[in-house]
């Protein structure tokens, strides 16, 4: 495996006697989008402010790139950073913001970059008007603008859809998606939707713990399990655990049959097709069939 | 890019903001409105009292003109001054070639210099540290490079000020003084420039640090002002104790250690002790008062730095 883009080992973050990140170790590897979870309180914003270089940590240590964040100047041009309640300076007019930062970021053309991710985030017309003349969206999206400036190869983003109307949210995941793959992206939010939907791999917290740490298949079983809600006709349980390659079958509350499998032995969609294809000469109708269980309810029963 | 690259950039956006920022123009206002109001009270008195000379001596049969009245007449201006000002022989005979209204303005406004300084610059990083915009700062370039970009912002921002309010007092000062040439004009709206920005730069420094210690700008702006008070005071003490009463008394065994007492040392620990030397004559004097000024400002530029290096932001 490749050194990973961002690595933090048994990092621990103390207010007074309060613990708000203890212990917590994982790793990002290059490229990947990876997700912050946990409930308020959880320690994600801090372990977020402490990967870029915000706060200071008061045990462990951490690697952007290979560099430690806390070294003066060490993450200039290689992170781009959505902080999660950090109010753009009132008396800056959006474009010469931008154009600032820019400038501090050392990009050759600060202006024209400015403008490219202010048409990234589709809010060119803000160019003119000031930071404290703009909607909380709007704002939103311009500090995300800021994040892109230079297309840094690392950015983590602190809540990036929180108080977003859904069509601008979509536009924002929109962009998270085609971020993927070029940048490595950290994303911290309470939406396990959109985190199950943009990451390759999260990290659960919960009162500062690490609770997990896996790739998103891993932790919602996609390559362990699949579910289909049956909408009539009586399942025939016995039939579809003598299938070859399944563990286990159960039924779940609201006629939901969920199917454990060997994720070595045999591929998902080859057992799914089988057991779908079972019901169907046994004339069972289903609606839908997902694979592995929800975020939102592995993170209830790890949290 | 360079470190003086970075703080030539924050220089350059954090001068652009202030420029645009109405607090600069009410700042301006303000300090011209304290130098015209105290040039119009000491103008007035100033009048006032020649008129009164003017008027005895034409009693008394003196010609005002006269070689003889005008050393008595600039005898009792020594006095004056020695009171008011310095009882430093060679810096008196300096300060009389300086228009009287023109050194009490200044004086007057060299007290206002430190509280204008932090009116100026108490939320320079403390602002940014509330509402956390400095989070989007620090991403981007060495905290260190940050204070000192908005440092020197501060100090190009004030010292066009005092640019603007000095010009405004030599001016008035001249339209008061027939007898004050262009020459001395010229060079005493030099010296006056240099000394005020000389001092400027320590109070300017000691606003960053009190804006870089505390997250909060009303409460950095009341941590400088009780500091400021803690200088003037200090200061004061050590003035106090130099007095001729509180020296050791002759031949007494403390007068073999010491000529006099401790406290008066306390007033090297101000930097408000130094100023006075700004406008001295010798050269040496000048020098020595300019560096404790520079060195007060590095010390306090310096404990910014390390403050800001080492919080959580």
């Amino acid at each position: 495996m490749s050194t990973p883009a961002i690595a933090l080992e048994h990092l621990s973050k103390h207010f007074g006697p309060k613990r708000a990140v203890d212990d917590v170790s994982f790793s990002v590897q290059e490229g990947h989008c990876y997700g912050l979870i946990g409930p308020n309180g959880a320690g994600k914003t801090t372990t977020f402010s402490m990967m870029c270089g915000y706060l200071f940590p008061t045990t462990g240590s951490i690697r952007i790139l290979g560099v430690d964040p806390f070294e003066p100047g060490a993450l200039k041009g290689k992170v781009g950073v959505l902080p999660q309640d950090a109010i753009l300076p009132p008396t800056w007019p959006v474009g010469a913001l931008l154009t600032y930062f820019g400038q501090l970021s050392g990009l050759p053309n600060a202006e024209q970059e400015a403008r490219r991710v202010l048409d990234k985030v589709q809010l060119p017309e803000t160019w003119g008007l000031f930071a404290n003349q703009l909607s909380h969206g709007m704002a939103k999206r311009v500090s995300m603008a800021q994040a892109l400036m230079g297309s840094p190869p690392v950015i983590f983003l602190d809540e990036p859809t929180a108080g977003l109307d859904p069509k601008i949210a979509a536009s924002v995941r929109q962009l998270i998606r085609e971020l993927k793959g070029q940048h490595t992206v950290v994303v911290s939010s309470h939406n396990l939707q959109e985190l199950e939907e943009l990451c390759d791999a999260t990290a659960i917290l919960d009162k500062g713990k690490l609770v997990s740490a896996a790739s998103m298949a891993d932790l919602t079983g996609q390559m362990a399990e699949f579910r289909v809600q049956i909408a009539k006709g009586e399942v025939p349980l016995l039939e579809v655990k003598a299938q070859s390659g399944v563990k286990d079958a159960r039924l779940e509350p609201n006629k939901v049959l969920c199917v454990t499998f060997d994720g070595q032995a045999v591929q998902p969609e080859e057992i799914i097709t089988r057991v779908v294809g079972l019901l169907a000469q046994r004339d069972v109708l289903f609606l839908t069939v997902w694979r592995g269980k929800k975020l939102e309810e592995k993170v209830l029963q790890l949290t | 890019m360079t470190d003086l690259q970075e703080i030539g950039a924050v220089w350059r956006g954090e001068t652009v903001r202030a420029t645009r920022s109405g607090r600069v123009v009410v700042l301006l206002l303000l300090f011209m409105m304290f130098v015209g109001l105290a040039l119009a009270v000491v103008g007035f008195f100033n009048k006032q009292i020649n008129a009164k000379v003017e008027e005895q001596a034409k009693a008394a049969g003196v010609d005002l003109n006269d070689e003889k009245a005008k050393e008595q007449f600039s005898e009792g201006k020594k006095q004056f001054l020695s009171v008011f000002i310095t009882d430093d022989e060679e810096m008196l005979d300096s300060l009389l070639t300086l228009p009287l209204v023109l050194l009490v303005v200044f004086k007057l406004t060299l007290r206002f210099v430190p509280l204008l300084v932090a009116l100026m610059g108490f939320d320079q990083l403390a602002g940014e540290m509330g509402p956390k915009s400095i989070r989007f700062l620090i991403v981007r370039l060495k905290r260190n490079n940050l204070i000192l970009g908005k440092f020197a912002s501060q100090v190009t921002i004030f010292t066009a000020l005092l640019f603007v309010c000095t010009l405004l007092m030599v001016l008035v000062a001249r339209v008061l003084n027939d007898d004050f040439s262009a020459k001395e004009m010229a060079v005493w709206t030099l010296r006056l420039l240099i000394s005020s920005f000389v001092l400027a730069l320590a109070y300017l420094a000691l606003t960053t640090l009190c804006s870089a210690i505390v997250k909060n700008g009303a409460v950095s702006l009341v941590l400088n002002i009780m500091i400021l008070f803690g200088i003037w005071f200090v200061a004061l003490i050590g003035e106090w104790y130099r007095l001729p009463g509180e020296l050791a008394e002759t031949g007494s065994l403390t007068s073999l250690i010491k000529d006099e007492s401790v406290m008066a040392y306390a007033r090297y620990l101000s930097v408000w002790h130094f100023g006075q030397d700004l406008l001295h004559p010798d050269w040496l004097r000048f020098v020595t008062a300019a560096l404790m000024h520079l060195g007060y400002a590095a010390v306090f530029l310096g404990l910014a730095q390390l403050a800001l290096k080492q919080r959580d932001l």
